[in-house]
């Protein structure tokens, strides 16, 4: 509990430092007399019903403390024990309790469960950091499973996320810095960079657009990813989020960027590039052979996910003379019987399987499960009966279904699908040209994308060879010796020579 | 820490544009091969027969020199663009009229582009598909990819570049079955033919005029560039005697003459267990090839304009060079005399607005001793 007040100092500490937050709060000096300082702080938080005050010492003292926050437990603990046991005369003097003569300043420390100890005839107040906290364990994220390596999970509490980070990286340039964002949620967020790999100007801008946030309320990091990133009228995703605190050092280690939010196990990285979503902690944990290979099937992936169905609309409804001889029949039987243009067919099987992944996420799981066996067997084997949709499209479309969730990241295979529309219809309308345009409006987009000031298509675009030894394929980690240009660190090499034994071994 | 892309603000944006020697190189190759190298075979056996790589050969010497001159020209101002340094040299009004004319080229270039192409697409893919269509598409992504920064449209080229590759393996299925045969006699046309088939094979070159638009931007010393400029034009002429070599082999003298696009019509004659039909794909990556060469004329209208009027932001340029182009594209008709017609005297003042006008401006400029300040004392 002793990181609390920790925290709370550093806090004071910071806004000291960036003057920016806090610089207009009301200050408040506390009064000598007892009833007054309970007066102004029972006013201020309108009388709120958990708000208790406990009158001591034949009331002449007092202690205030939101019984909903605090944990009854700790206070015995911390105030009442070592009264009892005499060590110390009186609880102002206990040696754990912080001071200060700002009413103001008690008031957010109330808020934040602490119990505020009050003296007649004494302007000072004395706090306790008391709050109760209920934390679930530091679990595996559920949608980023690895199969080997860590299986921790960042949780909903600001300083055990941190924990986490500060135990994989024992370094000081490991640095955090604190905000506070939400004028009325007060939501507590920190930046955890390396000092030296990082580039400063990066940090900078990070802090800067941190700072003009002036919304009300920050509920989660994804409030912030809409006010921080660089174009919010993008389909693809340009702030990495995950929950593997083995993810997030890994990337602070390239000098990158994490943003932790109070309440929230998602973690923001920044910048982000294209192929990071791409990336997986399971590609660094299995032998590089099979690292590769995984990573070139997810890569293989993205172009199914958005570019079959149009492929296969294409062929149909305008290009038959691509399909070789032998496979000329079996098409045409397929499709022979079915009503609608192909266009049609693909939509009504896109929109259903859709409607099938929405409904499963949001039904308890044995219902879920139903609706996946009445949603896939029964409409997917029924649909075809009726001449809605034929075989074929029903294999494309689950295909491309399939390859959209072997993205390692949810938010890119969600916008994956998004991007199958335009496409389907591009292809529908124009055939291979059509197909060819919309891919080249999308590599055009990515290409002139950037993720806090970095090119997000990077290092394929702008082209950097070496970079490639992570992008499509996963070299051997002693080859990984530099840094990644795109988020421009400071130190580009990350090892020496790792594997010198092997030489030295064979010389003597 | 060279890092040019952090801070933003309009007002240092010529100095924080910087794009590399291989963008560079890219950016040269993409431009120059576009709509032409489906019908170059066939434009040059009908003037030089068999022998037309000698005729490509010869031109793409010429070429070289004319490239030194450009570079030159380029070396003397090293921070400005071609419209900037023709206002230099020939005084302002006499430079503005000169760059209206220049624009005006390049529009009509950049119309002939999308005329061209929209009359293949006609012909192999898209028979009914109106036309505007087309050439509303590829203006659009004209415009996206231009519309943002020369380093954008460097990376974007760049990473489109990858599909020449793929151009070049699918002409390497054509290559197991040609006969040299048909290559020999060479010098079989007769020299005069020969040299009068220069005159498609330069034509099939335009484009590396954008070398003068670009120089400004690149990271590198003047020799380096030299030799990028000098390197991405081997590689075009690699690439096109490629093209040539298989066609002719593949063809023969006398069938080529009655093949309008020999490198498609090569293609259609095979067919694969997995795809029959290459030409389908081969065509579709050839759209990406235009659309690149299609930008970067755009780009150079675009910047045309907005140094003759002075403008801070380019933008408006480029969507009204677009529009412009589009009209222009309705000037000629839709029969195949009438898009030669347009095609051919567009490519006349090829040789005016690609070579000679920068040679003389190079010249008057080394009379009137114009070059940029500072840079004498480098």
């Amino acid at each position: 509990m002793g990181y609390r007040r920790r925290r709370s100092e550093q806090n004071k500490n910071l806004d000291d430092l960036t003057g920016s937050t806090n610089k207009k709060e009301p200050k408040q000096p506390s009064f000598s007399k007892l009833s007054d300082n309970i007066d102004y702080l029972t006013q201020a938080l309108m009388l709120s019903s958990d708000l208790k005050v406990r009158i001591l010492q034949d009331g002449t003292a007092a202690i205030l403390f939101f019984e909903s926050l605090a944990d009854n437990e700790q206070m015995q603990e911390q105030i009442f024990n070592p009264i009892e046991q005499g060590k110390w005369g009186s609880i102002s003097e206990l040696p754990h309790g912080s001071h200060t003569e700002d009413l103001e300043e008690s008031l957010k420390n109330l808020l934040q469960g602490h119990a505020v100890f009050i003296e007649d005839g004494n302007k000072k107040l004395t706090q306790f950091s008391v709050t109760s906290v209920f934390n679930r364990s530091v679990e595996e994220p559920d949608n980023e499973k690895v199969v080997r390596g860590s299986h921790e999970g960042f949780v909903e509490n600001l300083m055990i996320n941190i924990n986490l980070i500060r135990k994989r990286i024992q370094h000081r340039d490991l640095i955090m810095r604190y905000f506070k964002v939400g004028k009325k949620t007060n939501t507590n967020i920190a930046i955890a960079y390396m000092d030296g790999i990082a580039d400063p100007k990066l940090i900078d801008e990070v802090v800067r657009r941190i700072e003009t946030v002036t919304a009300d309320e920050i509920l989660s990091p994804g409030y912030m990813e809409e006010f921080i990133e660089d174009s919010t009228f993008s389909p693809f995703p340009q702030v990495l989020s995950t929950e593997r605190p083995d993810r997030v050092v890994a990337n602070i280690m390239e000098g990158r960027v994490a943003l932790i939010a109070e309440g929230s196990p998602t973690v923001l990285i920044l910048p982000a590039t294209f192929f990071m979503f791409y990336q997986s902690p399971d590609d660094y944990n299995s032998r590089w052979f099979s690292g590769t290979f995984i990573r070139l099937i997810r890569l293989m992936s993205f172009v199914i996910a958005i570019g079959l169905p149009a492929f296969y609309i294409a062929i149909i409804a305008f290009h038959y003379e691509v399909l070789p001889f032998d496979l000329i029949i079996p098409v045409k039987s397929s499709i022979n019987d079915i009503a609608y243009p192909p266009l049609i067919e693909a939509l009504i099987m896109v929109v259903l399987l859709e409607l099938i992944r929405e409904s499963v996420l949001r039904l308890p799981a044995p219902v879920g499960q139903t609706i996946g066996i009445v949603g896939g067997l029964v409409i997917g084997d029924a649909i075809v009966r009726a001449g809605l949709v034929s075989n074929l499209m029903v294999i494309v479309v689950a295909l491309t279904a399939i390859a959209s969730y072997v993205v390692p990241s949810h938010e890119l295979s969600t916008s994956l699908r998004i991007l199958t529309f335009p496409l389907i219809i591009m292809a529908g309308t124009l055939g291979f040209v059509g197909i060819v345009f919309g891919m080249m409006f999308i590599i055009i987009h990515l290409s002139k994308l950037e993720s806090f000031g970095v090119p997000y298509f990077a290092p394929v675009s702008p082209l950097r060879l070496k970079d490639l030894k992570d992008t499509f394929v996963r070299l051997p980690l002693y080859l990984l010796n530099t840094r990644p240009k795109d988020a421009r660190p400071q130190k580009m090499k990350s090892m020496g020579k790792s594997r010198e034994w092997k030489n030295r071994g064979k010389s003597k | 820490m060279a890092n040019p892309s952090n801070t933003s603000g309009t007002q240092s944006q010529q100095k924080r544009q910087k794009i590399s020697l291989r963008q560079f190189f890219f950016l040269i190759v993409q431009t120059q091969i576009g709509v032409g190298v489906l019908t170059l075979p066939y434009d040059l056996q009908k003037a030089a027969g068999h022998d037309g790589w000698i005729s490509l050969l010869l031109a793409s010497l010429l070429l070289q020199i004319v490239l030194l001159f450009f570079w030159l020209l380029a070396k003397r101002f090293p921070d400005k663009d071609l419209p900037q340094y023709t206002e230099k040299i020939l005084g302002k009004w006499a430079g503005k009229v000169t760059n209206l004319f220049f624009s005006i080229y390049f529009i009509a270039v950049a119309a002939l582009v999308l005329v061209l192409y929209s009359r293949i697409l006609k012909l192999w893919i898209l028979p009914e598909t109106p036309k505007f269509v087309v050439v509303f598409l590829m203006i659009m992504a004209g415009i996206y990819m231009v519309c943002c920064s020369v380093t954008v449209m460097a990376r974007i080229y760049t990473l489109l570049s990858g599909l020449l590759v793929m151009l070049f393996i699918a002409l390497l299925y054509v290559l197991t079955e040609i006969q040299i045969v048909y290559l020999l006699p060479i010098g079989k046309a007769g020299w005069t033919n020969i040299l009068n088939g220069i005159n498609a094979g330069v034509l099939s070159f335009l484009g590396f005029i954008i070398i003068l638009f670009i120089y400004p931007f690149v990271q590198g010393n003047d020799k380096q560039k030299l030799k990028t400029i000098f390197f991405s034009h081997w590689f075009v002429l690699v690439f096109y005697l490629y093209t040539l070599f298989v066609t002719f082999g593949f063809f023969g003298p006398e069938e080529i003459k009655l093949v309008p696009s020999p490198v498609l019509y090569s293609l259609k004659a095979f067919e694969f267990s997995i795809v029959s039909r290459l030409d389908m794909f081969f065509l579709s990556i050839w759209v990406v090839s235009v659309s690149t060469s299609f930008t970067a004329y755009l780009f150079m209208a675009g910047t045309t304009f907005t140094r003759i009027l002075n403008a801070k932001s380019s933008k408006h340029f480029f969507i009204w060079s677009a529009v412009l182009i589009l009209a222009v594209t309705y000037i000629p008709g839709e029969g195949k005399e009438d898009v030669e017609k347009f095609g051919s005297m567009i490519l006349k003042f090829g040789y005016l607005f690609s070579g000679i006008l920068p040679f003389l401006l190079f010249i008057v400029a080394l009379l009137r001793r114009k070059r940029t300040q500072g840079s004498d004392t480098k």
